[in-house]
């Protein structure tokens, strides 16, 4: 459904986003995932139309999104960061508006709108204007106009940002409904919202894709890996050499005065690092196993003093 | 098409019902009321000194003596006024991102420019008519030309039209809605003075160009009462020029 071939986009001489590749299948969700300033919204603003890129390619539903923009924003409903909501028009007359902008008929107008709320839960405030309504009931109204007109793909900037813990409860909800009936795109950084609801993650980072996976095999990586964190004395670089070797162990970096090492989740494994260590005589003083979850995958391969690690991932 | 009512209908109506259009109707309407008693009074009184002195009846022209003054007001208070209604039809957009929306929805620029031009112009036109108003209701009282009345105030219509695509593509510069009645008004008055610069230059071609330029001309031959095609063809380019201006901003924004 969305096709994205070598988009890089700068402004002035910064990078925001460098080569990215991804396709969307029809019905899947992807979770867009990455820290603030990624380029998660330039992505997002180039794939519906709103920005060109520097250079690279965006197709959507078959059409390219600078050859065919009308084509491909009629396809598309989007959500930005903010609502683009009018303070000073009610729910309903926004509503019909923006299927009006779509190009709908006035009687079809009404009925995507109505169509709309029902979708978002909006109807017991049809009637009342935007400026009125809470923050959460806004961002549920930018949600609706998105939804107006069914459009074949939704793409939805940080939904959740700056809502209360039941609103953002609810608006992860409606989301869960959402699925099936429109190929989704959901950019945020929050990590248990890609866990709530997407089949498939992309995480972003500097404007580059550091990994791509559904979330079952990134659930797989969770569970089969973990990290080992040593404490030594002394050989440090002779270790980290010689660690490598180690069946099981993936990767090794030193750090202070202790060694990082990423491992399988195998005992075994654990077992012959500390045996490893103690007979090349590095004075072992603290050995400590943990497991990755995905919190911890996200923050290795976003942070950027261990990006060479999260590579390996 | 449908989609540039669209935009116009909506603008349209929130421009009307926004406090700041009513303040200005209520404020223009306030100082024409004023300005017209006070020069409608005066020309009654002239008429009857010289029908008292001379004998006779309906020599002035109450199109020369009054209508022209009350169109001149009326054109000078929109040259400053309009700004303020134009103003928030683009910046306020891209203040409150709902730029975003019209950026992202299947519209062309140019739909979004003609569209917010037209509404403007709606809203204009609104208050020209309010300022028809007075000399219509003076044929209750005294007989005239309509014709000649209805000519100059179409060149009224004109030159308003003119001041809210100015309006409309200054708005579209800037995201602070005071940055764009400032810059309305500098390019209103531009349009207005670039005659003056003729002084500078020595060539009489060169000043007749100028003065072509000079949109005071052009009106001034309407407000006579005179259909002047040339005229009238000049003041909509202007329109169709800063229209297209905005359409170009507005498209620029992808690239930007």
């Amino acid at each position: 459904m969305i096709e994205v071939r070598g988009l890089t986009k700068s402004y002035g001489d910064r990078l925001a986003i460098q080569d990215l590749n991804f396709t969307v299948n029809k019905g899947e969700v992807v979770g867009f995932l990455g820290p603030n300033g990624a380029g998660k919204s330039t992505t997002m603003k180039i794939v519906t139309g709103y920005m060109a890129p520097s250079s690279g390619e965006v197709r959507v539903g078959g059409f390219d999104v600078f050859e065919n923009p009308i084509e491909v924003k009629s396809q598309i409903g989007y959500l930005p960061e903010t609502p683009p909501v009018y303070m000073d028009m009610l729910v309903e007359d926004y509503l019909i508006y923006v299927a009006r902008l779509r190009g709908k008929s006035k009687p079809d107008a009404k009925t995507m709108a109505q169509a709309a709320m029902e979708k978002t839960n909006l109807t017991e405030v049809q009637k009342r204007l935007i400026g009125n309504l809470s923050k959460g009931f806004r961002q549920r109204v930018g949600l609706a106009q998105a939804l107006v007109g069914d459009p074949e793909v939704l793409i939805l900037d940080e939904p959740t940002v700056g809502l209360d813990p039941k609103q953002v409860h609810e608006m992860r909800d409606l989301i869960q409904r959402l699925k099936g009936q429109h190929t989704i795109v959901l950019s945020t950084h929050i990590l248990p919202e890609v866990q709530a609801s997407c089949d498939r993650i992309i995480i972003i980072n500097r404007g580059q894709i550091v990994a791509e996976d559904s979330l079952e095999s990134l659930g797989k990586r969770m569970s089969a890996s973990g990290q080992v964190t040593l404490k030594i004395r002394r050989k440090h670089e002779e270790l980290v050499q010689s660690l490598s070797g180690v069946k099981g162990v993936m990767s090794v970096r030193r750090d202070g005065s202790g060694l990082d090492v990423s491992v399988d989740h195998n005992e075994d494994t654990i077992e012959a690092i500390a045996e490893h260590t103690v007979k090349a005589g590095a004075g072992l003083v603290e050995l400590k196993a943990t497991d990755l979850d995905l919190e911890d995958i996200f923050i290795r391969l976003t942070s950027s003093e261990r990006s060479e690690v999260g590579r390996e991932l | 098409m449908n989609r540039i009512c669209t935009i116009a209908g909506k603008d349209f109506r929130s421009l009307i019902t926004s406090p700041m259009f009513l303040m200005v109707a209520g404020a223009s309407s306030l100082l024409m009321s004023y300005s017209y008693l006070r020069n409608l009074k005066q020309f009654g009184e002239s008429t009857m000194m010289s029908a008292m002195q001379f004998g006779q009846e309906g020599g002035a022209n109450i199109h020369f003596s009054v209508f022209m003054q009350h169109i001149s007001i009326t054109n000078l208070l929109y040259v400053l006024l309009m700004p303020a209604i134009t103003m928030r039809l683009l910046a306020e957009e891209r203040k409150m991102r709902t730029y975003d929306l019209l950026l992202t929805a299947p519209i062309t620029a140019t739909d979004i420019a003609v569209g917010k031009f037209l509404a403007a112009f709606g809203a204009g036109l609104v208050l020209v008519l309010l300022s028809l108003i007075y000399p219509l209701a003076t044929r209750a009282v005294a007989e005239f030309s309509v014709t000649q009345l209805l000519v100059s105030y179409l060149g009224l219509a004109l030159v308003t039209g003119t001041y809210m695509a100015v309006g409309v593509f200054a708005s579209s510069l800037t995201e602070s809605v005071l940055l764009a009645v400032v810059l309305g008004w500098i390019l209103n008055l531009f349009l207005w003075f670039i005659s003056q610069g003729a002084g500078f230059f020595e060539g009489s071609k060169f000043i007749a160009v100028m003065e072509h330029l000079s949109i005071g001309q052009h009106f001034a031959s309407f407000v006579r009462g005179t259909l002047n095609v040339g005229s009238f063809v000049f003041i909509l380019s202007c329109i169709a020029f800063f229209v297209f201006l905005t359409q170009r901003v507005v498209e620029s924004s992808r690239w930007r």
